[in-house]
């Protein structure tokens, strides 16, 4: 039943009390999270999903605080980026120091393990709020306005940071700096 | 293949599955987990004004004698059932679980 229902009416719904609408609204917006938090920490996949798992029990908290209940992908996004953040900022540590998950991860068709490892020590330099305008814009297709919703930045800032990190990614994948 | 379409098979290769009942499922035990904790934290509150009551109202039970006194435990007994039965109605109505 509540497979057919819009995020709106699951928000209504997991604000009124209901777990098993909230769960939809996991089960719906988990990939986007988790995909957004792998690439934006850099990381270990393991970490990603604990925080994945701390943004989505915050969300649960702050639900009543949702303004618009249809965009709540953006609204996840937003608060898996701040707690991003906290990580980012309490381990003080590079995006590139744990590259074991990396050797163990399968490397797609076409594409070499060196490749694979040029690419995490690239999007490793990238300073934190490029890396997650480069993982909402260029790997999961958001436009700028949604990132910068979701992330909190002015839009020029959003159009800038993926400029420079495609043009940096591709460099490290063989392609020119202007790309 | 070109680094354009190395960086998109890249991305796409770290992208989780669309269903991952795993993660859903710990999501869930953690948001089960500080229900939890907000149930007691709520009922707390119940319980100091149970005792409180209780205790205020020692003066007034206490001087009706030895017979009142037998009476005691069985009244804090009651007295405690009722103000959980209350607590519980209340934080059934707040975290009710659809």
């Amino acid at each position: 039943m509540e497979g057919l229902l819009t995020d709106a009416e699951l928000v209504s719904r997991a604000t009124a009390g209901s777990d098993a609408a909230f769960s939809r609204l996991v089960e719906r917006h988990q990939a986007a999270v988790r995909g957004f938090l792998r690439r934006a920490l850099g990381g270990g996949w393991a970490e990603a999903d604990d925080v994945a798992q701390d943004a989505f029990l915050a969300a649960w908290r702050s639900l009543r605080s949702l303004r618009d209940p249809a965009g709540v992908r953006p609204w996840l996004c937003g608060i898996a980026w701040r707690k991003a953040q906290d990580r980012i900022r309490s381990s003080r540590r590079g995006a590139a120091r744990d590259n074991v998950w990396l050797e163990m991860a399968e490397t797609p068709a076409g594409v070499t393990q060196e490749d694979r490892l040029s690419m995490a020590a690239a999007m490793a330099e990238l300073p934190p709020d490029v890396r997650a305008c480069v993982a909402l814009c260029l790997a999961d297709g958001w436009s700028h306005g949604e990132a910068s919703l979701a992330l909190g930045l002015p839009l020029g800032t959003v159009k800038s940071h993926v400029a420079r990190g495609r043009a940096r990614l591709l460099k490290a994948l063989g392609g020119s700096d202007d790309a | 293949m070109t680094p354009d379409q190395k960086l998109q098979a890249l991305f796409a290769a770290e992208a989780p599955p669309a269903r991952d009942y795993a993660f859903q499922a710990r999501v869930a035990q953690r948001i089960a987990l500080r229900r939890a904790w907000m149930t007691v934290a709520a009922l707390a509150p119940w319980c100091i004004a149970g005792v409180a009551i209780l205790w205020a109202l020692i003066p007034v039970i206490g001087p009706l004698g030895d017979d009142m006194a037998a009476l005691a435990p069985a009244a804090v007994m009651l007295a405690g059932v009722a103000v959980s039965a209350v607590a519980a109605l209340q934080l059934a109505r707040r975290f009710s679980a659809a």
